[in-house]
C-alpha cells in the first residue's frame, strides 16, 4: 500500500470571498463553510474564528483537534463518516501548519472534570509546549438546535470536524506540494528478501479505554462504533490517511496526531535501516474482565502469528485504568516470545515512583516516560478568548493569568509520541 | 560575601570523637569550630564558608527520643545564626543516618536554616527523610569522605543562595519525589523505538519508568462457615450518600467514609452519588447496587447463606490513588472491621 501525502504549507489564515489559498495563504469563505455545517440539523447556528500563533488568545472546551486534508486520488476523505471506500492510498493533500480546533458547547465535558475543558493558548507557556499553539487554528463553534440530546449534538461534533477538515483541504488540491511524504509497505508476504533478516516490528494501539463510555454510534474506525469492538489489524497508512476518526471521549489523543501518527512515522523512518515494520494492532482497553482478556489475547496473536512480529510497541488512551489493560498484552506478549516497548504517560498520583505506574511485572521492562499530565503550567491572562466561559466562584477567571493542569491544555502531554518531554524526579 | 556563611556541622559521639557505643547515651552539646571529619567538610568548603560549631549527640539518646533530641539540638545551634547546617555523612549507621535527617528536617522547619546530609542508599533514615531533606548518596563505609562532601558543600551553598539544583542524578542526592516534566531532545516515539531495538539486540538499555514495588497479597483461606459469618461490603467505586457527607475526593482520595445500612435492604436511587474521577459512573447512579450489591446480599442474608451482614458500608474512590494511602486506608478499614467481628468482606471495584 503506498500513500503520497502532499505537504502544501500555510502561512497565514484570513477570510475572503473564496476558500482558497495564494501564496502560501489559505483564504475562507466564512459564510460558505459556516452553510456547509449548518446543514446538520442537530446544530441551530455554527460560527467560525480563525486564531494566530502568538496571538494573546485562548481557545477553550477543545473537543478535538484535526489537520485539513483532502483526498487528491485513490480514496476518499474520511471514509465511513463522510463518504464510502477506502483510506491509505493514492495522493492526498495536507494543509501544514493550519489545524481545525472544534469548540465543544456541551455542558460539563465530563471527562475533563473542568467547567472550560481543554484549552489551546495562542501565546505563552501553553502555546510553547504544544503543537497547536504553532499552528494557524480555525475554531469551529456550534450550538445544539433544541431537542438535539447531548449524544447527537457530540456526535454532530464529529461530523463536523471532518467536515470542515476536508472542505479545507481541498482548497490545495491543484497545488505543487512543497513536499511529498511517501508511505509505502508491501502486503504481507511480499517483504524484500534484504528486509528479511531485520527484526519485525509491530505498534499495537489502545485507541480508547472504555472506562468512559464511547458516545452511542460514534463514527470512529472507518465510521463504525467501538463498542464491544475486537483488535484488528490494520495498514499504518490506513491509521494516517483518515481511517480513524478520535474518540470524544479520548484522553490525551486528538485526531491530528493520530493522522500525524509519530510512533507510526518513527517505524517508518526506520523501515528497512534497522527493521521491518509489520503493521498495526488496532485495539480498545476495556472495562470488563471477559472483554479485557479476548483483546488482550488477540491483539498478542495478531501480533505474533498474523504479522510474524519480533517485538512490539505498546502505548494507551485514557487514564490509569487502561494502563492494567496495556501491561496485560504487553505480559501475553512477552509470554508467546514478542519483546514489548512502552512509551507511557505518568499519572504519578503524589509524585512518588510507586505511583508512577499501575503495574509491575518482570517481563515488562523498557518503558519510556511521555511526561506528566499532572503538573501545572502557569498561563498568562489573555485578551481574547474564543469558546463559551465559564468562570466559578472563587475560582480565578479563565481568561485571566491562571494555573492549569498539563492535561487541560492540549498537546501538552500527549499519549502518541509526539511530547519531548520527559518526567524528572528531583 | 560567600566567605561569610556560617556553617554547623551535626556528628554523633564516634565521628564526634567522644567514642564508640559505651559513650552512645550522651547528650548533645556544641563546640566551636570543626572536629574530626569536620576538617575534611572545611577543605571542601574551603574559602566559601566557615564552620563556626560542631554538634555531638549519642546515637543512643537521639533515637530514645527523636523529636525531643532534635529539638535540643536546635535551640543549642539556633544563638550561632548559621546560614547552613551540614549533618553526617551517617553512611549505613541506622541510628546515625536517622539522627541526621531529623537534625536537618528541624533546622529547616524550625529555623528555616537549609540543610544537607548524607548517607548510603539501605540507611533507613534515606526512606524517612529523602522527601524533606537533601540525601547525598555515599559509600557503605567512610571511603569517599572528600568526594561526598564536596557534593554536599556544592548543593548546601545554592541551596542558601536560592540557586538552582539539578536532578538526583546530577547532583548525587536521593530524589525527593517532587515530579516535573523536561524537555530532551529526542521525542517519545524516536526514544520507544530504540529502546525496542536495544531489546531486540539483547544490547543493554535502560528503562525511564521507575515500576513501583507492590506487595504480594496472598488470598486468605476460604471462610469455612459462611452461615455463621458476618459480611462487609467494600468499594473503591466511590458510593456515597447524597450530597458527599464525607467529602470523598473524586481523585486522589485520602479519606473513606463508613455508611450504615442497618434496617435497609435496597439502596434507593436519588439517596447516593458518585464521587471518582475514573470511570463513566452514570450506571451506579441509576442503580447503586450495581456497585454495592446490598440487595443481593440482604438476599443472602435472609436466606441463611451468609451469617449476617456489616452494618455499614466502606466507600472510597479508587481513581489516581498513590500506592501509599490507598494501604493505609485498607489497613484502617480492615482493622474497623476486624474490631466488629467480620468475618469476611466483599470488595467490589470499577
Amino acid at each position: 500500500m503506498k500513500l503520497e501525502l502532499d505537504i502544501i504549507n500555510i502561512k497565514d489564515v484570513q477570510f475572503g470571498e473564496k476558500t482558497a489559498i495564494s501564496d502560501s495563504v489559505l483564504y475562507i469563505n466564512r459564510g460558505e463553510l459556516k452553510g456547509l455545517l449548518q446543514q446538520d440539523k442537530r446544530f441551530k447556528k455554527v460560527e467560525i474564528q480563525i486564531a494566530h500563533p502568538g496571538e494573546r488568545c485562548r481557545i477553550l472546551r477543545v473537543s478535538d483537534v484535526i489537520e485539513p486534508r483532502a483526498k487528491i486520488k485513490g480514496g476518499e476523505d474520511f471514509p465511513g463518516v463522510l463518504g464510502r471506500g477506502t483510506a491509505g492510498e493514492g495522493n492526498t493533500c495536507v494543509l501544514r501548519g493550519v489545524a481545525v480546533a472544534m469548540s465543544d458547547d456541551s455542558e460539563g465535558r465530563d471527562l475533563s472534570r473542568d467547567p472550560n475543558g481543554e484549552i489551546i493558548d495562542m501565546s505563552g507557556p501553553g502555546a510553547e509546549f504544544s503543537p497547536y499553539g504553532k499552528t494557524h487554528n480555525v475554531v469551529v463553534l456550534s450550538y445544539p438546535a433544541d431537542g438535539t440530546s447531548l449524544n447527537d449534538y457530540r456526535i454532530a461534533l464529529k461530523f463536523a470536524e471532518v467536515k470542515t477538515a476536508a472542505y479545507i483541504g481541498k482548497a490545495g488540491k491543484n497545488l505543487k506540494p512543497y513536499k511529498v511524504e511517501v508511505y509505502d509497505l508491501p502486503r504481507q508476504g511480499k517483504t524484500p528478501k534484504e528486509l528479511e533478516v531485520l527484526p519485525k516490528v509491530a505498534y499495537i494501539f489502545q485507541i480508547f479505554s472504555a472506562q468512559f463510555q464511547a458516545l452511542e454510534n460514534e463514527p470512529i474506525l472507518y465510521g463504525a462504533s467501538i463498542e464491544r469492538f475486537v483488535p484488528t489489524i490494520l495498514h499504518p497508512n490506513e491509521v494516517l490517511d483518515g481511517a480513524i476518526v478520535n474518540p470524544y471521549r479520548g484522553m490525551g489523543i486528538e485526531t491530528y496526531q493520530i493522522q500525524n501518527h509519530p510512533i507510526i512515522k518513527e517505524l517508518y523512518r526506520r523501515h528497512g535501516k534497522d527493521l521491518c515494520f509489520a503493521g498495526v494492532v488496532l485495539t480498545v482497553a476495556h472495562n470488563n474482565e471477559a472483554e479485557s482478556e479476548r483483546s488482550t489475547n488477540m491483539a498478542s496473536n495478531l501480533a505474533k502469528w498474523v504479522l510474524g512480529a519480533d517485538g512490539a510497541i505498546l502505548t494507551k488512551s485514557g487514564g490509569g485504568a487502561p494502563e492494567v489493560n496495556l501491561a496485560q498484552t504487553a505480559n501475553r506478549c512477552e509470554e508467546i516470545g514478542v519483546k514489548t516497548a512502552l512509551a507511557i504517560w505518568e499519572i504519578a498520583a503524589d509524585g512518588s515512583p510507586e505511583s508512577s505506574t499501575l503495574f509491575n511485572s518482570p517481563g515488562i521492562d523498557a518503558l519510556v516516560s511521555m511526561g506528566t499530565p499532572m503538573v501545572t503550567v502557569s498561563l498568562p491572562a489573555m485578551e481574547r478568548i474564543i469558546g463559551r466561559a465559564i468562570d466559578l466562584p472563587n475560582a480565578p477567571s479563565i481568561g485571566g493569568q491562571t494555573e492549569r493542569l498539563a492535561r487541560l491544555i492540549r498537546g501538552v502531554v500527549g499519549q502518541l509520541g509526539n511530547s519531548d518531554l520527559v518526567t524528572v524526579r528531583s | 560575601m560567600s566567605e561569610d556563611l556560617k556553617i554547623i556541622h551535626y556528628l554523633n559521639q564516634f565521628f564526634g570523637g567522644q567514642g564508640g557505643e559505651d559513650k552512645a547515651y550522651t547528650s548533645p552539646q556544641i563546640k566551636e569550630g570543626p572536629i574530626g571529619p569536620g576538617r575534611v567538610l572545611q577543605d571542601a568548603l574551603a574559602t566559601r564558608g566557615k564552620i563556626v560549631a560542631t554538634v555531638v549527640c549519642g546515637d543512643n539518646y537521639f533515637a530514645e527520643k527523636i523529636e525531643g533530641a532534635a529539638e535540643e539540638i536546635t535551640q543549642l545551634l539556633k544563638p550561632y545564626e548559621a546560614d547552613i547546617v551540614i549533618a553526617g555523612p551517617a553512611f549505613n549507621a541506622g541510628r546515625y543516618g536517622i539522627a541526621c535527617g531529623a537534625v536537618c528536617k528541624a533546622v529547616q522547619d524550625k529555623l528555616n536554616i537549609p540543610a544537607v546530609t548524607g548517607m548510603y542508599k539501605e540507611n533507613p533514615g534515606v526512606d524517612l527523610f529523602k522527601k524533606d531533606v537533601y540525601i547525598v548518596e555515599t559509600e557503605d563505609s567512610v571511603k569517599g569522605m572528600e568526594a561526598t562532601f564536596s557534593k554536599m558543600v556544592s548543593i548546601a551553598c545554592r541551596f542558601a543562595a536560592h540557586e538552582k539544583i539539578g536532578t538526583p542524578i546530577e547532583e548525587g542526592y536521593f530524589p525527593r519525589g517532587f515530579i516535573t516534566n523536561k524537555p530532551v531532545d529526542k521525542t517519545a516515539a524516536e526514544r520507544v523505538v530504540s529502546l525496542l531495538l536495544a531489546k531486540l539486540h539483547g544490547l543493554p538499555f535502560e528503562s525511564e519508568v521507575p515500576l513501583p514495588k507492590y506487595d504480594r497479597v496472598n488470598p486468605a483461606p476460604a471462610l469455612k462457615n459462611l452461615a455463621s459469618a458476618k459480611i462487609a461490603l467494600v468499594t473503591d467505586g466511590g458510593l456515597v450518600p447524597k450530597g458527599n457527607p464525607d467529602r470523598i475526593q473524586a481523585r486522589r482520595a485520602t479519606r473513606f467514609g463508613s455508611y450504615d445500612i442497618r434496617g435497609l435492604s435496597v439502596l434507593s436511587p436519588g439517596e447516593y452519588e458518585v464521587s471518582h474521577i475514573g470511570y463513566d459512573s452514570a450506571l451506579v447512579v441509576q442503580d447503586p447496587h450495581r456497585l454495592v450489591p446490598l440487595d443481593i446480599m440482604r438476599d443472602l442474608e435472609i436466606e441463611g447463606f451468609i451469617g449476617e451482614l456489616h452494618e455499614t458500608f466502606y466507600s472510597t474512590s479508587g481513581g489516581v490513588s498513590s500506592f501509599e494511602t490507598a494501604k493505609n486506608m485498607g489497613r484502617a478499614i480492615a482493622s474497623q472491621l476486624l474490631s466488629n467481628d467480620a468475618a469476611g468482606a466483599l470488595l467490589t471495584s470499577t
